[in-house]
Order: structure tokens, then sequence, then C-alpha cells
């Protein structure tokens, strides 16, 4: 299945160097079926294990942009570029919510000492993904391969709201902001963006 | 009106009109001004964007007072008067229509002042500035009548209260949306009318290191945007002391008085006409951790605040900084920047510039010390940042990507260094210095400050120490203060 294909070399591309544990994680596909997918790509040279991570080849990222340009071929523009519209409001709020959690004013960390602060934020951020969650059906609609980032984001929010704030914006794992940012950037790459063109705009830093 | 012993409060006139007010009680020359409080704001979003009928006759008579104190008249082709139009809410917030000036500019009065001043490019200038400025911020070009500028203008500021940028920051911040904007009218004076005039800022101490001498700049012949924008011809305050030595006088002393009622450091905004001294805007000035700390302790020994003031000032985040290894300052006096850009997380870090988190990782893992510059990061770059000493981005602010991934893993992190900056530097040895922002060729020294060996800070611990009593045990500075902010909240 292409989208699920797509969803695995993009996914790889977009993490670096990933476990392959992570990575059927992160795509939502059952790992057996994703270990065998990925034992594929290392056969035709698309991927590699460095390490014990799987990472994506020169010919595994070409085959990546030949795969999102057919798909480009075949979605909605009009429809892309409005949800993109759409998201720009909410991203600018995920932009806002992540730096209080991290910075108290432009020279204060936030040292996590004060509950009452980091529930607010919290509480911001659990008000926004209640918000958000109809234009990410939405999206999924509209581009059937992005179907597993609703399970990706409820993951994150459900670890911070057990206690483990370390969800809201660790790198290198799904925490809420490394998955809103692999959004991001593949509503970039669907409307026929790029990133540096979105950053001059103000609209991705 | 704004006059002298008035008593409007911050939330009904906003923070610069209570500036205003505050420098006119204290004999401090301004020019005179008028303001539309909150109230106005709420009752024209409450009746649908309609100004309340009363309105439109207190500023005709508002702008009465502006003309009989500076005796030039508003649209008139003898004489005319120009005002600007500011918002003025009790936060400032991104989003809200900042400042138009030069307002009631039309081409028979650039005529006017043209023959006024004998200076006909003088009077150009100010009506190219107005027309941009206004097009710029409410969206049309200027009506040929002042008294609609000036209508346009006051329905902008009230408008922006309500903008989405606004709207999106009191939200993002939890501010009520009922706060409203004031709007504020001011008479023009003008700095670049003719050799004796000229605009300048003066902070009342030196707001990097925190000496007690003022410290400001000064441009002939400027208008008041250009020196806050950082213009690189401006000339040093004592530049002025030369030229207009009696201005220069005269704004020493506001300063002092400004300094000492406010009990803190001030940042002034001041313009010269035709060698008369006009004080724009004055408020706490933002300062450097190190600056900070000695401000506190300096306003101490000149009795203008006491000790109690002074532990409250100084917080834990400067404090930190302050003990924060960094660059010996002899170093950096002899070195050029190659690159600087906001600080987004601080620290210092050498190493050699890659722009590219594949190259980045291998180098690291070879144990060479990498700093990543890229024009924007991207997902796929985070494990390069995670690599690198250092990251540097062209593009961006303190919200980036860039910026929030590297706090998260505390490396030190400069965003927004401007197109091709940091990228070029590929292969070079560079120095990152992310607490100031600024990029240094080579590998400069790095100091470790001991606190034993810093009067400010030695100071700081003794009355904190006096503060806390004999039982007290801890030494550390830092600890010091978080004990006796912990107890400070406990009472």
């Amino acid at each position: 299945m292409t989208s699920e294909l797509l969803r695995v070399l993009q996914t790889l591309r977009l993490k670096g160097r990933v476990l392959p544990a992570d990575l059927a994680a992160a795509t939502g596909i059952a790992e057996s079926r994703c270990t065998a997918m990925t034992n594929d790509l290392i056969t035709s040279n698309h991927a590699e294990e460095v390490r014990g991570r799987l990472k994506l080849t020169v010919d595994g990222r070409d085959r990546l942009a030949e795969l999102l340009a057919a798909e480009r071929e075949t979605v909605d523009h009009e429809a892309i570029e409005e949800l993109y519209a759409e998201f720009e409001p909410f991203n600018a709020e995920v932009k806002s919510l992540m730096t209080r959690w991290q910075l108290k004013d432009h020279e204060t960390p936030n040292e996590h000492d004060d509950p009452d602060y980091d529930k607010g934020v919290l509480d911001g951020l659990n008000e926004l993904d209640a918000r958000f969650r109809g234009l990410l059906e939405r999206m999924v609609t509209a581009v059937p391969r992005l179907a597993h980032y609703p399970a990706r984001f409820a993951g994150a929010l459900s670890r911070i709201n057990a206690g483990d704030h370390s969800w809201f914006a660790k790198p290198l794992a799904d925490s809420y902001h490394t998955v809103w940012f692999e959004l991001h950037e593949d509503l970039i790459g669907l409307a026929g963006l790029s990133r540096a063109e979105e950053a001059a705009a103000g609209r991705a830093e | 009106m704004l006059h002298a012993g008035g008593s409007l409060t911050r939330e009904m006139a906003g923070g610069k009109a209570w500036g205003i007010q505050r420098m006119l009680s204290l004999g401090i020359p301004v020019p005179p001004a008028f303001v539309l409080t909150t109230d106005v704001c709420h009752d024209y979003h409450e009746t649908g964007r309609v100004l309340p009928g009363s309105v439109a006759d207190d500023v005709r008579t508002a702008m009465l007072h502006l003309e009989e104190r500076t005796g030039r008249t508003f649209g008139s082709t003898e004489r005319p008067l120009l005002v600007s139009v500011r918002s003025g809410a009790a936060v400032s917030m991104p989003g809200m229509m900042d400042t138009i000036l030069n307002l009631g500019m039309t081409p028979d009065v650039e005529a006017a002042l043209a023959a006024e001043t004998a200076n006909p490019a003088y009077a150009a200038d100010t009506r190219r500035r107005f027309v941009d400025q206004f097009e710029n911020i409410v969206g049309t070009p200027p009506p040929d009548e002042p008294w609609a500028q000036l209508d346009l203008a006051i329905r902008a500021v009230l408008d922006s209260w309500h903008s989405k940028r606004a709207t999106a920051y009191r939200h993002s911040r939890g501010i009520p949306d009922d706060g409203g904007t004031a709007v504020i009218v001011q008479a023009m004076v003008f700095g670049n009318l003719d050799d004796r005039s000229g605009t300048g800022v003066l902070f009342t101490r030196d707001p990097l290191h925190g000496d007690p001498e003022p410290y400001g700049e000064w441009l002939p012949r400027g208008q008041g945007e250009e020196i806050v924008s950082g213009r690189t011809d401006a000339l040093h305050l004592g530049d002025l002391a030369v030229q207009l030595p009696s201005v220069h006088a005269d704004l020493l002393a506001a300063a002092r008085v400004l300094e000492r009622t406010a009990g803190d450091v001030q940042d002034i905004e001041f313009t010269v006409q035709a060698g008369e001294l006009w004080l724009l805007q004055t408020r706490a000035a933002k300062r450097t951790p190190r600056a900070a700390l000695r401000c506190a302790i300096q306003l101490h020994h000149e009795s203008i605040i006491g000790v109690a003031e002074v532990l409250d000032r100084v917080t834990v985040e400067q404090l930190r900084a302050v003990l924060r290894p960094h660059l010996d300052p002899a170093a950096v006096s002899e070195s050029s920047p190659v690159a600087a850009g906001k600080p987004a997380c601080p620290g210092i870090a050498a190493g050699v510039v890659v722009t590219d988190a594949d190259e980045a990782e291998r180098l690291a893992d070879a144990g060479r010390p990498v700093v990543l510059a890229r024009p924007t990061t991207d997902p796929d770059d985070v494990a390069g940042m995670a690599a690198a000493v250092a990251v540097l981005t062209e593009l961006g602010g303190s919200t980036s990507h860039a910026a929030v991934v590297c706090r998260e893993m505390a490396v030190p992190c400069i965003v927004g260094c401007g197109t091709d900056t940091v990228t070029a530097l590929a292969g070079m040895v560079v120095t990152v210095d992310a607490d100031s922002g600024t990029v240094y060729p080579g590998e400069l020294a790095v100091r470790a400050p001991v606190a034993s060996d810093d009067e400010d800070l030695v100071t700081l611990r003794r009355w904190l120490r006096d503060a806390m009593g004999d039982n007290e045990t801890a030494v550390d500075v830092v600890d010091l203060m978080k004990r006796y902010q912990a107890r400070r909240v406990a009472r």
C-alpha cells in the first residue's frame, strides 16, 4: 500500500535515525508488518541500519521525493491550501504555549516549580487539542496518509496528563511538539511550499 | 488633557499617557497631549464601532488646547500644528496599532512648513514619512482633510484592540479582552527641523554593565522612530554636550529626577527642536542581568531604594546568569563578530561550523565539537542539533522550532541571524555567545566567575544573610536568594 510505504519513508526522513519499535509506533503500523516493510527497504537499498537505528539512504530520499510528488498530483490543492490556512492560527497558539512552557518571560526559564503556572499552560494545551481535533480529522479525510497523526497527538497528551510533562516538548521522541512539527512539515510539503519560504513569511520558523 | 498633578490611573490612560502625566507633574517639558481613556474604547466596541457623540466635541476642545499651548493651528496654512496618535494599553502587546507621526500633514501644510522653515526638503521629508506610515497602519492613503485623518487614526487605534494578533496574544497570556486601549494625541516636536534639532535616547545608567553613568545616543536632525530602530550613524550622548551644552545639562537633570522618583533606571526618549528640549517617553530600562544586579546595589548606595527593595528586585535567574561562564572581555574587545542574532537558549560554546545535520552527527561522533548552522531547522535536523555544541539559524524568532528544541536540550542557540549569514561560515571555527547573541571567529577564552571575587555578589550575599538571620545555613548566593524568596512568599 503506497500510503503506508510513504508514511514509513517520510517518518524515517523526519526522524533522521529511529529505533524500529519507535518507527512502528509513530507510523501506527503493526510492528511485524513494519519490520517486513523496513527489511524490504533495506534489501532495495532505500534504508540502512546504523547502530541499531534505521535511516534513509540517498536512494531512499529520492524514492520518497518521487512518491511525494506523485501524491501531490492526486490531492485537492485548493482543499490543502484551505486546511493549511486554518492550521496557521493553531500553529501560532502552539508555539506560544511551547514558549510559555519553557520561559516565564524572555529571560526567565520556567523551572516548573509553580504548579499553578504549569497547570495554566497544560489547560491551554488540552483546550487547544480539543478545538484542533475537528480540523485534524478533515486533514486525514483529505490526505489518508496522515491517518497516524490523531493517535500520536492523543498518545503524547495522555502521557502529559498522566504527569509525565516531558512529553510536551521533548525532542527525539513523539512529544506533542515533535508530532506537531512533523505534521506542519507534511502540510508544507503537501501545499507545495518550502520551509525556508514559509519561515521568511513568518509562518514557519 | 494631560496635565501636572493629573489623577488618571494606568488602567484608564494606559502606560504611555500615565508616563506623560508623571513627567508633567515633575515639571519636565513634554509636548502637550490629551488622551481618550479606555472607557471610550469600551463604548466604541459596545455600540458596534461607533464613537460616542461627546467624543468628537471633546477631541475638538482638546485640539484647541494643543493649538493654544503651541501657538500653532491644526490644518492651517500658517504655522500648522501636526500631532502624533498612539495606542496606549495598560500592557503593550503585539498587533496593536503603534504610532502615526506627523498627522495633519497635507500638500498645503507641506508648502506652509517649507515656507516657515525655509527648508522645503525637511517639509517634503516629513510629509513622505507621514504618508508611508499612515498607509501602512490605517490601510488607506491619508485624506487631504486633517480632521478626517485624525478620525481615521483614532478609529484605527480602537479597532486594533480587536486585531487577530492582539486577541491571540491576550488569549495566550490570559489577559482579559475587556481592558481596552487608550488613544494618545500629542503635539509633534521636530528633531529634523534645523541644525539645533535632533532626537535621542538616554539610559540613566549603562544597561549593559550597570555603571552609574548615563548612556545614550544622539542623532542630529533625526526624528523619533529612527533612533529606536538602531541607526548606525547615531552619535554618543557626549556629542550633544558639545553641540548644545545647556540642553544636555537640562536632559541629565530631568533624567535624575525621573530616576529618583521612579526608584529605577529609566529609558528616556527625547527630541530637541530648535535648541529646546522635549521629553517624549520614560519607562523602566531593560538591562542585562549584570546591570540589574549592579544598578540595584548602586541605587541603594545613592539612597534611592532600601535594602529590601534590592533583594526583591534581583532574581535568581539574574544571579545564575552573572555566575555563568562568560567570554573574557579583553578577548571580546579584540575580536569582531562574524554574525549576531536573537539569543534563544543561553550558554557559550566553540566549534567548527557545519551546515548539514548528518555531517554534524558524523563529526560529533568523531569527537569534534560542531556548531550547526541552518537557514531554519527541519524536524530531520533534530539529531544533528542534539550532537552540536551550539545551534545558529538565519530565520525565525524566539518561539521557532530551533529555539524550542534547543531550550529543551539546553544547547546554546542564536536564532534569526539573517539570510546567508551563518551558513556562509561553514568550515570556520567560531565561538558562540548565546547569552548576548553574538558569534566570534576562532576560539575565545572563557572565564568562570567566582562569587567571592565579585564585589556586587559579595554585597548582595551579606545583605541576604543579614535579612535571613543567624539560623540560615545556606552559603551559596543563589541558594540564599531562593530561600529568601520562598520566605517572602510564605509570609
